[in-house]
């Protein structure tokens, strides 16, 4: 980073109808609110120059999140509180910044620091007590074989799960807390885990609608939040 | 989380800290609540919404891009349809235009729609939901209006199926009261008798004046409290209108006037582009799309005169954008839409007389912002490439030229005014500059065409990688690559040629052969347009009216997305063909004499058919014709029957 450059991160959310965009194309409407808010953003050197932006784990189409997080490098500085404002008067609501804040220019990237992710599920038609009993099941047999493009990913569900999967009755349908650690290995997605479940109660796949409520970084002592 | 995880690195913000005032230690900055959410969406939105998570690429259908308009409580909602997926369609710049232009229009919302793609039309069939708009998910049959834009003849059953999906009756004559008004326009309108009984009219040409005026009839017809049939007649009257079921063909297939309807209409044309701003606030996709950049249209129309060239027949005449409006229409376009790139369109960039002053002025104002400027078509001479040098940071993607044609007589056949050395000059130009790749765009089976001119074409490509390795470093010479793009010559209506006969299936497949013998191999990258797909092109092109029924036979078939490769089925189409009896062959490779009837004679560009037919003859005699943007009028007409003149920003140069 050149030395003049200022790192500044902001939080956003992803959600309504815009739940079911992609991560590239979460990240191409952001980074297109960043020139539309005119900010004075960093270019990468080189032939093509580009906006030098930096985004958190990607969320799957269908997904919604609501900590999210990018850092983007500017040229001048602006306080956060004004860069936030233009940020947020250029981006669609269901993308809107919600914070921002200068980090330091040395700290690690935003895709490698978050490595937990807290998760909410709800999942439609399906009696909680018999999911809940499910996943306890799952999760005591400590793995889970997962099919991918052909490759078979096996998961240990002690690693991949660092905290208990909670299932909650809410009306007819059931919502499922659940926290996984990401990272180069793989990450264990909701749905997966869910389908996995409803293999073992012998329930037909039913509808799940993810939220990812919550990502942080692993410190000495505990979880932090990026902002 | 601990408030003190701010890490203030002096060595980021020391520096400027002491040349301003001192900043207090950037807090944490949090909005309150966000905007109020937008009025919540009725229950067909919630219905589609529910498909969502079902269908491949979802951002297809979704509203709420940046840049759409929302507009409640209208009296007049019109629905903008381009006849294929969002990805292609959002890249249509008439679009964009009639979108801007009818929602400035006090009452009138314009709303956009696009066919989904095979599994979402499914879905929405399986479950019974009409096809909306994106914006209010209003369904289409609810609109006033249906604007269907028809790019060309491949598309012809994606209009059906948009129809149908949107639960409006695919014929006109079948279509009551309630039922909105389905509308034509763009390029395929110049021959829309394959599509006349689908359609309730047609807007022939440019529709920044026309569009307003026929939402202006409907909505006076509407107040009168007029029925269909009177409205239809009330349209016919707006110039440039065509309503087909005023019309009934011959026993040649000639469509002629019931009573009342023009004998003749004539196209529509602005005298001054300036007049009409670009587009500056369009709407912003979420997916890649085709095209996925700011444009701003510079010049309209092109007069280069290439025979066998609809579009520069029939968009006739020049008229640029001066410099200083396509500066600032450019800026503001990226200020509004956040893109990283701006395209300068026309159908021949290059020829704009300020070009030079523009693009300079743009790289001054965009140094350091990442932001690039592109040009879409080159133009095969020097100054083509100097220009692209102004534009082109990288070198990675490429320049592209369309010789047409092998030899030099058959360039001067279609009017192509290239040499060989021309084409060499700029290649040699090109890479010495740092471009490792070209592309170049031939065409099969062009009037008069022999063996010799196809071999014409192996050659001047052999002749092109040969120049091209020598203008560049020995230890480069393996980056050199020439993309060759064949396609085969389809005669459009309103051309010089569109009397003469497209070539039949074996012949191209025989002259194909005859070019691979020539082509070089090393280094080339020889492509094909698909020749079934441009034979169904050429049917349609040139088709009457009794098409319709095949069009539609070939749709309940299953044919939709015919342009595209993987979807296309010929025989899906033969079948539909037979059984509407039809002989797709004579349409397409059929000898016309010229004067014999045309399907599409009571449609005028404002090109004379003496003057077409002039440009025949002087073709087969291998005579130019030159631009007269450049020079002297050549007396095409287009000036005296429209009233228009051509409009250049400054004095034009090349060749």
């Amino acid at each position: 980073m050149a030395p003049d450059e200022f790192r500044l991160r902001a939080r956003y959310r992803k959600g309504g109808r815009l739940r079911f965009l992609s991560h590239l194309e979460v990240a191409r409407a952001l980074e297109r609110a960043a020139r539309r808010g005119g900010m004075p953003y960093a270019v990468t050197k080189g032939y093509t120059p580009r906006m030098k932006v930096a985004f958190g784990p990607a969320l799957p189409v269908g997904t919604a999140g609501e900590r999210e997080y990018l850092d983007l490098w500017l040229r001048e500085y602006v306080p956060a509180p004004a860069a936030l404002r233009r940020l947020a008067g250029a981006t669609p609501e269901d993308l809107a910044p919600t914070e921002a804040r200068y980090t330091r220019a040395a700290e690690p990237s935003l895709a490698s620091a978050l490595t937990i992710a807290r998760y909410e599920a709800v999942v439609d038609g399906v009696v909680a007590e018999e999911l809940e009993a499910a996943l306890g099941e799952l999760t005591a047999s400590g793995e889970l074989a997962v099919e991918h493009k052909g490759k078979t990913k096996v998961f240990d569900l002690a690693r991949s799960l660092p905290e208990e999967v909670r299932v909650k009755a809410d009306g007819g349908r059931s919502v499922v807390t659940l926290t996984t650690r990401m990272g180069p290995e793989g990450s264990l997605r909701p749905e997966v885990l869910l389908s996995a479940a409803f293999d073992v109660a012998g329930i037909r796949d039913a509808p799940v609608s993810v939220t990812r409520t919550d990502v942080l970084m692993e410190e000495e002592g505990g979880w932090a939040r990026p902002l | 989380m601990p408030e003190a995880a701010w890490h203030g690195g002096r060595s980021t913000f020391g520096r400027r800290a002491k040349a301003g005032p001192a900043h207090p230690p950037p807090g944490r900055a949090v909005l309150g609540k966000t905007r109020p959410r937008a009025a919540a969406l009725g229950e067909l939105a919630q219905r589609t919404a529910a498909l969502f998570g079902r269908v491949e690429r979802p951002a297809r259908y979704l509203d709420s891009e940046w840049g759409a308009r929302r507009r409640e409580d209208v009296s007049y909602r019109v629905c903008l349809v381009y006849p294929d997926t969002y990805e292609l369609g959002m890249a249509n710049q008439a679009l964009a235009i009639l979108y801007d232009l009818l929602n400035s229009i006090g009452g009138v919302a314009a709303e956009r729609c696009f066919v989904p793609a095979r599994d979402m039309a499914a879905l929405l069939r399986a479950e019974g939901v009409p096809l909306a708009t994106l914006e209010s998910v209003t369904p289409l049959r609810e609109c006033r209006m249906i604007g269907i834009t028809l790019p060309y003849e491949l598309t012809y059953t994606n209009v059906l199926e948009t129809l149908d999906l949107a639960q409006v009756p695919l014929h006109s004559s079948e279509r009551e009261e309630d039922d909105p008004l389905v509308l034509g326009g763009g390029p395929s309108a110049y021959n829309p008798e394959p599509l006349a009984p689908f359609l309730d009219a047609v807007l022939l040409g440019e529709g920044e004046e026309a569009a307003g005026e026929i939402v202006a009839a409907h909505r006076a017809s509407l107040e009168a409290g007029e029925d269909r049939a009177t409205l239809l007649r009330r349209l016919a009257d707006v110039p440039g209108v065509y309503v087909p079921s005023l019309y009934e063909p011959d026993s040649a297939g000639r469509p002629r006037p019931l009573a009342g309807a023009p004998a003749r209409v004539l196209k529509r044309v602005v005298t001054d582009l300036e007049a009409h701003r670009s587009p500056t606030c369009p709407v912003v996709p979420y997916m890649d799309v085709v095209h996925d950049r700011a444009t701003v249209e510079v010049t309209r129309g092109c007069t280069r005169g290439c025979r066998f060239c609809q579009a520069g027949m029939v968009y006739r005449p020049v008229r640029e954008r001066g410099a200083d409006a396509v500066v600032r229409d450019a800026l503001a376009t990226l200020e509004c839409t956040g893109y990283d790139e701006v395209s300068l369109t026309s159908l021949s960039t290059a020829d704009h007389s300020q070009l030079e002053d523009v693009l300079r002025r743009l790289a001054r104002r965009l140094e350091g912002t990442g932001i690039s400027v592109s040009l879409p078509s080159l133009r095969v001479d020097a100054f083509s490439v100097d220009m692209a040098r102004l534009v082109s940071a990288g070198r990675r993607s490429g320049l592209t030229f369309a010789p047409e044609a092998g030899t030099q007589r058959l360039r001067d056949v279609v009017n192509k005014n290239v040499t060989d050395d021309d084409l060499l000059g700029t290649v040699r130009r090109a890479f010495s500059s740092g471009w490792r790749r070209v592309k170049l765009y031939f065409m099969l089976g062009l009037p008069t065409e022999t063996d010799d001119d196809i071999r014409g074409i192996g050659e001047l490509v052999a002749r092109v990688m040969a120049d091209a390795r020598a203008a560049v470093p020995p230890n480069e010479r393996g980056a050199v690559r020439v993309g060759v793009s064949v396609s085969t010559f389809v005669p459009k209506a309103h051309t010089p040629f569109q009397w003469e006969p497209q070539l039949t299936l074996e012949e191209v497949r025989r002259r194909q052969a005859v070019l691979r013998e020539t082509m070089p191999r090393k280094g080339v990258d020889l492509s094909w347009h698909d020749p079934e797909a441009s034979f169904l092109e050429g049917v349609l092109a040139r088709g009457d009216r009794r098409l319709a029924e095949a069009v539609e036979a070939a749709w309940r078939a299953g044919a939709v997305f015919d342009a595209w490769t993987e979807e296309f089925d010929l025989g899906r189409w033969l079948v539909a063909f037979e059984s509407a009896g039809v002989d797709p062959g004579a349409i397409a490779s059929g000898k016309r004499e010229p004067g014999a009837p045309l399907p599409w004679e009571h449609l005028s560009s404002g090109v004379s058919t003496a003057y077409l037919r002039l440009e025949r003859k002087r073709a087969l005699a291998a005579e130019v014709t030159p631009d007269c943007s450049f020079g002297e009028c050549t007396g095409c007409a287009v000036c005296e029957e429209l009233g228009v003149d051509v409009v250049l920003g400054g004095e034009r140069r090349g060749t």
